[in-house]
């Protein structure tokens, strides 16, 4: 009997325990992503002086067709963004530049042939381009799209593929492509 | 027992043998009490034996024995108790004679734990359950606690690369197995599969390991069951001895040292100190080096108390730090990078062999300070009472950009503080009991510096339980046992979510009343408030059938509210390629389980069969729920559930001496588990598998040899989690199917061990080792191994090991 009134002293006093603690934790600081990309945007100026800019932005997933001319030099600069706190835009790209040594940027086109080359303002590392700004020239008419990568520490800068190039992706994205006369 | 001249009368209950004889001037009597040497509390059933006679008494409740009707003469006295060493002693009798006797606990196997530091008897004796020592454990070759338990059927490991391991209980493991160290449980983020439990097993000397819930005095929610560690009791003794190991490996090129130091006071006082540390560069695979694979750890631990049989205390600090790299091959940027390192042979990144380790890599600390104090009344009841506060860090890195690879991605700080009171050891006829309460208070805080969204949020967490433990022994031939835990768990969490996802799970309805009204840019600060009420149980029987065959049947009920991870988790993980969502709609599990063990000892073999058969219903598990297109991708989402789930299986032991300097090992174990509601196999459940052992150990020589083979076989069942991406090939998106679903095929893995025993002149012994694993240098991947995906499991490692006491 001794040891039921213990058992029921303990259960009195477990129950007391569970109401008499009640105590908050203070509110946590939002955390701002960093290296959060949200928007790609891509600038095409064609030579005969048209431009267009493509922003992809994360929230609507998608973005407008890239609009290019057969057989024509295209300049296309491409800017990364982080817009996740609007009061405090920041400007990946500068990241990518300041590690060129790690960086490259790699276009893969579906249904259409572009060729892509360092263009002459392009960030270089070494005699690499990381193709932040390229020339792109496509050899003939139709629709596709281009999947846009920027890759983070590729295992071999010169490979062709995007399996070849190595590394992981800080960026994958599919961008419509129409080519036109 | 067949002299026809001795009568015996036994009292039932009392283990009081009376013993008469019929003769002349044979009428002198031999009486006295037997004692333990420690403490003076009286032996109960120990035997006093005249060597040579038939005279015989065995001692009762008060120690007391007598042997009446001896003649005069010179005999030789013998003293035995199953727990004490036996004793000789020369008598010459001339008159009746009083004596008094003590005898002194021995130290063997069972012993251990029936005077363990923390007072462990077998944890509940009508569950089968196995204790190995540790020393025996290390003579294995293992580095990890977890690594050990691959030589016990019915447990195996879930490894995220070679350094990181966790338990696997009757194919569960995480929340649902339970770590006990030094009488409380272990709390260090235990939910996630790669996070090895912050334990320096090396600092302690016993490991038990109980398949299910039947530690109700720890837990009730740890339905696969719970691993106990613990040290053993203190000798009363003035004494100062120290143990010391080396332990070199080709593979890693790294090694183990640890020490232990103890000073015993004769009046119950003692103080000792362990330290262990290990550094290993990168580990390689039969082919190629496992990038990144190198780990460091050290730990040091200091404890002090004061132990008097029959009261006591002592006090304990410990500090653990492991450092492990992570293969560099498994961080991946998206399913892209998945499907490419599943279709390849070898990791993407072999670097030359290294000691750096960089990211992605993890740092883990854990302190913990425990103050224990116990005392036993004149009823026998038995008080403890223990605190214990521990402190567990967790940082994870990863390959950043800008420079913040050294900022961690995960940097989480867990503080619990635990409370215990127990009364045992209460009897009343036949009856024995034993209750308690266990009270927690955690606290878990997120570094909003890592520029990451948490992992984990800021959470407290309360949880009060109470249990109580009853047995009825009637016999020594059967037992009956049973015990009811009732546990109260409150969460008080603060997290942000991204507006979105908060709205398109429908949070915003159903969990309305969490909603805080604060948010910050496009996320809300939501505080999600949970109670749970657990109610966990068992009962089963333990009968002897014969002298050397038990039978062991019970039942368990185990309650377990969702972990913070299940309900919270919130991110990417890198080397899945998965995004994981907690779920705050889930509800606890509740499991049934029953086990049956059969065993066997005979002097030349044994033979144990312990099948188990449980049902879970709301069983809490994560699958894939689709894919998600982010910036670098897309990724599969992976969200937590929860369904019905049926396990059930069997584990096997048998050994066999073949001749006199021979014996031979079999265990193995199996298990089925089935996703009932939706009809499909469970996740990561260990395949068949199998060991087999040949120990050679000559008579009168002091060396053995063991050769030892682990067979896995292929699991074939396995749900599919399989999904399909779009990839550009040749100019055109084709579709492929990244397979993360497929097993690997089975494999086996010889090893063997040399072992040779010295003893110097002082009686210490020192041992030395060679082993061997994975002699043949055979290439495989292991199932339960999460980075199975990008490399094979280790290679040939040889092992010298060096043992020495002083």
């Amino acid at each position: 009997m001794k040891f039921f009134t213990k058992f029921s002293k303990a259960k009195i006093l477990f129950l007391a325990f569970i109401f008499t603690i009640s105590c908050s934790k203070d509110d946590p600081d939002a955390v701002n992503e960093q290296e959060f990309i949200s928007n790609v945007i891509l600038t095409i100026e064609s030579a005969d002086g048209t431009s267009q800019t493509v922003d992809w932005d994360l929230s609507e997933m998608n973005s407008q067709t890239i609009n290019l001319k057969v057989n024509t030099d295209h300049n296309v600069g491409i800017r990364f963004i982080n817009s996740s706190d609007p009061n405090d835009i920041e400007d990946v790209t500068l990241e990518v530049i300041a590690e060129a040594d790690e960086h490259q940027v790699f276009y893969e086109f579906a249904d259409v042939s572009v060729n892509v080359t360092s263009a002459s303002n392009d960030t270089k590392d070494g005699g690499r381009g990381v193709l932040l700004n390229s020339v792109w020239n496509a050899s003939s008419m139709g629709t596709g799209l281009v999947r846009v990568y920027l890759i983070h520490q590729p295992t071999n800068f010169n490979a062709t593929t995007r399996d070849g190039l190595g590394g992981f992706n800080d960026v994958a994205i599919d961008i419509p492509v129409s080519i036109v006369e | 027992m067949k002299h026809k001249s001795i009568h015996f009368y036994i009292v039932l209950n009392c283990l009081f043998i009376w013993n008469f004889t019929y003769g002349q001037e044979c009428n002198l009597f031999l009486k006295g009490i037997v004692t333990d040497f420690h403490d003076d509390s009286f032996l109960i059933g120990a035997l006093v034996k005249i060597e040579g006679t038939n005279f015989f008494s065995q001692t009762n409740l008060n120690g007391e024995f007598e042997i009446e009707g001896i003649c005069p003469g010179r005999y030789v006295l013998n003293i035995s108790h199953p727990n004490c060493k036996s004793k000789t002693k020369n008598i010459n009798l001339k008159d009746n004679k009083i004596f008094d006797l003590k005898l002194e606990h021995h130290i063997n196997e069972l012993e251990e734990i029936i005077v363990s530091d923390s007072r462990l008897s077998r944890t509940r004796k009508s569950v089968q359950e196995v204790l190995v020592d540790i020393s025996e454990i290390n003579s294995y070759g293992s580095n990890t606690l977890v690594d050990a338990l691959n030589y016990i059927p019915g447990a195996s490991i879930l490894k995220t690369g070679n350094s990181i391991g966790k338990p696997v209980i009757h194919g569960m493991y995480g929340s649902r197995v339970g770590i006990v160290t030094d009488g409380f449980r272990q709390y260090d983020q235990q939910w996630g599969p790669d996070h090895a439990p912050n334990v320096d097993f090396d600092s302690f000397e016993t490991i038990q390991l109980i398949k299910g819930a039947a530690a109700l005095k720890y837990g009730g929610d740890t339905s696969a069951g719970s691993i106990i560690l613990s040290s053993k009791r203190k000798v009363l003794r003035d004494t100062l001895f120290g143990t010391s190991f080396i332990n070199l490996e080709s593979n890693g090129w790294g090694g183990k040292f640890g020490s232990r130091l103890e000073k015993n006071y004769s009046n119950g006082f003692y103080i000792n100190g362990n330290f262990t540390g290990k550094r290993y560069g990168d580990l390689n695979s039969p082919n190629y080096i496992l990038s990144n694979t190198g780990f460091k750890e050290v730990d040091f631990s200091i404890k002090l108390g004061k132990d008097l049989v029959s009261k006591g205390w002592n006090l304990k600090y410990s500090n653990y730090n492991l450092e492990p790299g992570i293969l560099k091959a498994s961080h991946i940027g998206n399913v892209q990078d998945l499907f490419f390192a599943l279709n390849s042979s070898e990791p993407s990144i072999i670097d030359d062999f290294t000691y750096n380790v960089g990211a992605p890599n993890q740092r883990a600390s854990h302190q913990r300070l425990t103050f224990k104090y116990f005392r036993s009344f004149k009823n026998d009841v038995k008080l403890d009472f223990g605190y214990s506060y521990q402190n567990n860090k967790r940082k994870e890195f990863d390959i950043r950009r800008g420079g913040r690879t050294n900022v961690p991605v995960v940097d989480l700080l867990l503080k619990t503080h635990n409370l215990m009171l127990g009364f045992s050891n209460i009897k009343m006829e036949n009856w024995d009991f034993e209750f308690g309460y266990n009270g927690l208070i955690q606290d878990n805080f997120s570094t909003p510096d890592t520029g990451v969204k948490r992992l984990i949020p800021d959470y407290i967490k309360f949880e009060n339980g109470i249990y109580i433990l009853g047995s009825y022994q009637e016999s020594n031939s059967f037992l009956w046992e049973w015990g009811l835990r009732l546990d109260h768990v409150f969460y008080d969490a603060k997290k942000y979510y991204y507006k979105s996802v908060w709205e398109e799970r429908n949070y915003d309805v159903l969990f309305n009343q969490f909603e805080t009204g604060t948010d910050f840019a496009n996320q809300i600060l939501v505080n999600p408030k949970f109670n749970y009420l657990n109610v966990s149980a068992q009962t089963g029987i333990s009968k002897k059938i014969s002298d050397n065959s038990e039978f062991n049947i019970s039942y368990i009920l185990s309650q377990r509210a969702p972990n913070p991870s299940e309900l919270f988790s919130d991110g990417l993980h890198h080397a899945m390629a998965a995004i994981e969502y907690g779920n705050l709609s889930i509800n606890p599990e509740t499991s049934h389980k029953f086990l049956l063990s059969l065993s066997k000892t005979k002097p030349n073999y044994n033979w144990s069969l312990e099948p188990f058969i449980s049902k879970t219903f709301n069983y809490i598990f994560i699958e894939p729920t689709g894919l998600k297109q982010t910036i670098r991708g897309a990724f599969p989402v992976w969200t937590y559930k929860s369904t019905d789930a049926f396990l059930t299986g069997i584990d096997l032991n048998y050994s066999q001496s073949i001749i006199e300097n021979l014996s031979f090992d079999i265990g193995a174990s199996y298990v089925y588990a089935q996703d009932i509601l939706n009809s499909e196999p469970l996740i990561l459940i260990p395949p068949l598998n199998s060991f087999q052992k040949l120990k050679f150990s000559p008579k009168k020589s002091k060396w053995t040899f063991e050769i030892s083979n682990h067979i896995s076989a292929k699991q074939n069942r396995f749900p599919d989690s399989n999904f399909i991406f779009d990839y550009i090939e040749d100019g055109t998106i084709v579709s492929k199917t990244v397979d993360i679903s497929e097993s690997p095929s089975g494999f086996h893995r010889l090893d063997a061990i040399f072992s040779l025993q010295i003893r110097n002149q002082k009686n210490l012994t020192t041992n030395l080792r060679l082993i061997a694993q994975n002699i043949l240098n055979s290439e495989y991947r292991d199932y339960l191994n999460r980075m199975r995906y990008y490399s094979s499991e280790l290679g040939r490692n040889l092992q010298i090991q060096l043992n020495f006491n002083y």
